[in-house]
């Protein structure tokens, strides 16, 4: 008689071996994390890191969620980065940013290149790892875009700190805790 | 020692207790030994009765204050003459103004009160240089800071 097709379930699948799967991020696309009140042109601090203790200036969130930031780069040596929202503590200081354009600056920006990777070779891998005349001129290029678009950058953000007295200064030292410091007590 | 401060009518106390710790008032009324009536229409107080002991007394007295004057009253015994303001030029009233304004600085003030320190203690030792120079090592050094520091 044709009845219901029954589906028996034969039972749990056991993974016959130790099978290591990767870590698999279930979201696809990145969510921006929501920015704490801070607005292009303010000052942070940054907490970890090479750069920790630096004082720098915001330009905008990527899409990633990161934070856009630059030294700038002449002022105390931090280029354009991106930094996590986390690690990092904003300062009330503003600079004007009204004549600074970052708009070609997104997360493509800092994706490392085959070539960057093949540089990092070593071993058994090393000699694919040695760049062909025209990769080493493909990276020359792009090292000279990026500190075309660093200068541009920064040219029009030091014009506007030289316009506070002191503020050079500010943003070249670094940020420390002393014995005396009362942390939560500090308004920033 | 001679006692000045006493409790009457007029004098102007600071709050040392309570929510309203740190203000300013006027003392209207005496109601027993231990608790006053107090107001400080301008500083911020309700018109309410405080023991003494959460009170200290300033130098200061309102003029004009009558017993149990009503608020309007004390309000223009202050436009006349304001003890207030003269309470905020004393050494003590400064150097709380001096911290509240300490509290609120932000990064960059700190970083630049820093450097003004670092600034008027150069300043500082080169003039004692000049005055030890000038009177072979025997001089007291007086000098006067140069830049003014939060």
């Amino acid at each position: 008689m044709p009845g219901k097709k029954r589906t028996v379930r034969i039972g749990n699948w056991y993974k016959s071996d130790d099978e290591k799967v990767h870590f698999v991020r279930k979201r696809k696309v990145p969510r921006p994390s929501k920015l704490r009140k801070i607005v292009p042109g303010q000052v942070l601090i940054l907490l970890a890191g090479r750069f920790q203790g630096k004082r720098v200036v915001f330009l905008k969130q990527l899409k990633s969620g990161l934070l856009l930031v630059t030294g700038p780069f002449k002022l105390n040596g931090v280029p354009l980065k991106r930094v996590n929202s986390a690690y990092v503590i904003p300062t009330s200081t503003k600079v004007d940013v009204n004549g600074v354009n970052a708009g070609q600056v997104d997360d493509e920006y800092f994706k490392r290149t085959q070539a960057q990777r093949r540089k990092n070779e070593q071993g058994f891998w090393a000699k694919r790892g040695e760049l062909t005349a025209e990769q080493q001129a493909a990276e020359k290029t792009r090292l000279e875009g990026k500190r075309k678009t660093q200068k541009s950058i920064d040219d029009a953000l030091i014009a506007a700190v030289k316009k506070t007295p002191l503020m050079k200064q500010y943003l070249g030292a670094r940020f420390s805790i002393g014995k005396t410091t009362r942390p939560h007590d500090l308004v920033f | 020692m001679v006692l000045t401060k006493f409790v009457e009518v007029g004098r102007v106390v600071k709050i040392n207790y309570g929510p309203q710790e740190g203000r300013l008032a006027t003392i209207v009324e005496i109601l027993n030994d231990k608790r006053v009536l107090i107001d400080g229409p301008t500083t911020g107080v309700q018109r309410q009765v405080i023991p003494i002991r959460r009170l200290t007394l300033t130098k200061f007295n309102l003029k004009g204050a009558t017993r149990g004057a009503r608020t309007g009253v004390i309000t223009k015994a202050i436009k006349k003459s304001d003890p207030f303001a003269q309470y905020a030029q004393t050494l003590a009233a400064k150097k709380v103004a001096k911290k509240v304004l300490r509290a609120k600085l932000n990064d960059f003030d700190r970083f630049r009160v820093m450097i003004l320190r670092k600034r008027r203690s150069a300043l500082l030792s080169t003039q004692l240089k000049t005055l030890k120079k000038s009177t072979g090592g025997k001089a007291q050094a007086q000098a006067k800071g140069g830049n003014k520091k939060k």
